[in-house]
């Protein structure tokens, strides 16, 4: 090798991991690295109870670590024998967005970037049109004559398009109905977020913004646990309270007590009463042939 | 090719590159998105499951005067008293009680005093079938007895869970569930529900002032 060739080479190489460097720059952005752990962690379905307790322990260490509040995570399993359903009053939800924002609190969702699983749609009376709905209204009374409520969040289908077209796996349907998401399995490709008929989907673009004092310490591994940065997100019928047998977030809030949720195979829940006595039901896009487990129903 | 055209047209090109870097590494152009104000935090009372109303008996287990609903601090025992009608067939209630607004029923049909209250015992209350019931132990299932009387459909949602709120667990052998009587919600003088203020909706990247006059014939 002489002098001209080596000045060549190096130069070329120089030039190589150059533009190597720069194009690798974005991932400057990215704040929270995964540990070793975690990024070695096997997907929910095949952690043995001891790998789990390990993991819900990192967990907690990360969140106090964060946030200065000491969490209890936890990993519910589902009941046998229960299948859960949600019914929707719509002729009593005023359109107060109450759930909304209990939601919020509830699930440890960002608040800026604003992540919020319900959409409260304001419909005007014989349209159940989505197109005509209404997400921005901001009168200085609810209700508005005229027009009915609507709130949307994730419908848990029984044939989700969300959980089929998943290419990780991170998105599945537990026994119980609910579509649960492993955060720490999901790779951020928003495929569920195209596919979801209901616009259920939330996606972290930035890591998520949670005011300390407003964090919700019980937590679970399926549910409210603060997610990172490039995960998607949705409602889960706050599984940390509902497998313990509490109702979710938005039911406790609600001030007209239009939302009703339950066991739809326990014959004496309120539900299955609601299934069974009241006529007028509906199922949001029921010809896309998800199925949802969310009914809503007028009181005639 | 070989010579000095050549390592000179790559030493230019390595240059542009390393400086190239440099300008990414630095992040020198900056973002070109304008950044949004801080998305405020909503305000706690959207998030509290305070029941609409205070009735009397949750006031008085809270440990309100028991003396402001003795009647007969102004009323005499044993003296029935006289519904004041006025022309237009509604019921004139007295200035002593004008802090109650009647407006029970559609096209007010039943702002009759004496349909709930007794005439001839003014702690109580009474039920078009005869039953009684104290003004005073308006309990979760008491309430409901005189309000079911008349609106049946809805007495027999409420006992099932499904008209107003049941908190608490949906699991009942995992723990208690809680109810809550007909006046929690009901103002029984002006039993609908009013209108509030909604809590904010979601937040809009564009203010509207930036939204386009002109839109197509649907909503937003």
């Amino acid at each position: 090798m002489n002098r001209r060739s080596f000045l060549r080479t190096s130069g070329v190489l120089a030039t190589g991991i150059a533009a190597l460097a720069a194009s690798l720059s974005p991932l400057r952005e990215l704040s929270d690295y995964s540990s070793a752990e975690e990024f070695m962690q096997k997907h929910y379905k095949e952690l043995t109870k001891d790998d789990m307790a390990k993991v819900l322990a990192r967990i907690e260490d990360q969140v106090e670590k964060q946030y200065q509040v000491r969490p209890h995570v936890r990993d519910y399993k589902p009941m046998d024998g229960v299948e859960f359903v949600y019914c929707l009053n719509l002729t009593r939800c005023i359109g107060c967005r109450k759930c909304v924002h209990a939601c919020v609190a509830e699930n440890n969702q960002s608040r800026d970037p604003e992540i919020q699983y319900i959409r409260v749609l304001k419909m005007p009376h014989g349209s159940l049109d989505m197109e005509k709905g209404d997400h921005n209204y901001s009168p200085d009374k609810v209700p508005e004559k005229g027009f009915f409520y609507m709130p949307v969040q994730c419908q848990q289908c029984r044939n989700a398009p969300c959980v089929k077209v998943c290419p990780t796996k991170a998105t599945w349907t537990e026994p119980d109905g609910i579509t649960v998401i492993d955060y720490d399995w999901c790779i951020g490709c928003r495929y569920c977020e195209a596919a979801c008929p209901y616009f259920a989907r939330r996606f972290n673009w930035t890591k998520p913004t949670i005011p300390k004092d407003r964090i919700n310490p019980n937590m679970s591994y399926l549910g409210n646990r603060p997610r990172k940065q490039g995960v998607m997100e949705k409602c889960h019928f706050c599984i940390q309270r509902t497998r313990a047998g509490k109702y979710p977030a938005c039911l406790e809030v609600c001030p007209a007590g239009a939302r009703k949720f339950g066991n739809i195979l326990d014959p004496n829940s309120e539900v299955r009463y609601i299934l069974d006595n009241k006529r007028v039901f509906i199922q949001l896009k029921e010809d896309l042939g998800t199925s949802p487990r969310f009914y809503y129903y007028f009181d005639v | 090719m070989d010579g000095k055209k050549t390592n000179l047209a790559l030493a230019g090109v390595a240059l542009g590159f390393l400086v190239l870097a440099g300008v990414f590494a630095r992040d020198l152009p900056g973002r070109s998105v304008a950044p949004t104000p801080p998305i405020p935090l909503v305000d706690l009372k959207f998030i509290d499951p305070t029941p609409n109303r205070v009735s009397i008996a949750v006031n008085l287990r809270k440990g309100a005067d028991a003396s402001d609903y003795d009647c007969y601090v102004c009323h005499e025992r044993n003296k029935p008293l006289k519904l004041n009608i006025g022309p237009d067939g509604d019921v004139i209630v007295p200035s002593e009680h004008k802090d109650i607004v009647m407006a029970h029923g559609e096209h007010k049909r039943n702002n009759n005093c004496f349909n709930c209250h007794d005439e001839n015992n003014l702690d109580k209350l009474q039920t078009r079938d005869g039953r009684v019931l104290k003004l005073t132990d308006l309990s979760p299932a008491s309430t409901p007895q005189l309000c079911g009387s008349c609106h049946g459909p809805t007495y027999r949602d409420w006992e099932a869970g499904v008209h107003g709120r049941t908190s608490g667990y949906w699991n009942r052998q995992m723990g208690d569930y809680s109810r809550l009587s007909c006046v929690s919600c009901h103002n029984p003088h002006s039993p609908r529900f009013q209108g509030r203020q909604p809590a904010p909706g979601p937040h809009r990247l564009h203010p509207p002032a930036t939204v386009p006059a002109v839109q197509p014939e649907r909503a937003e």
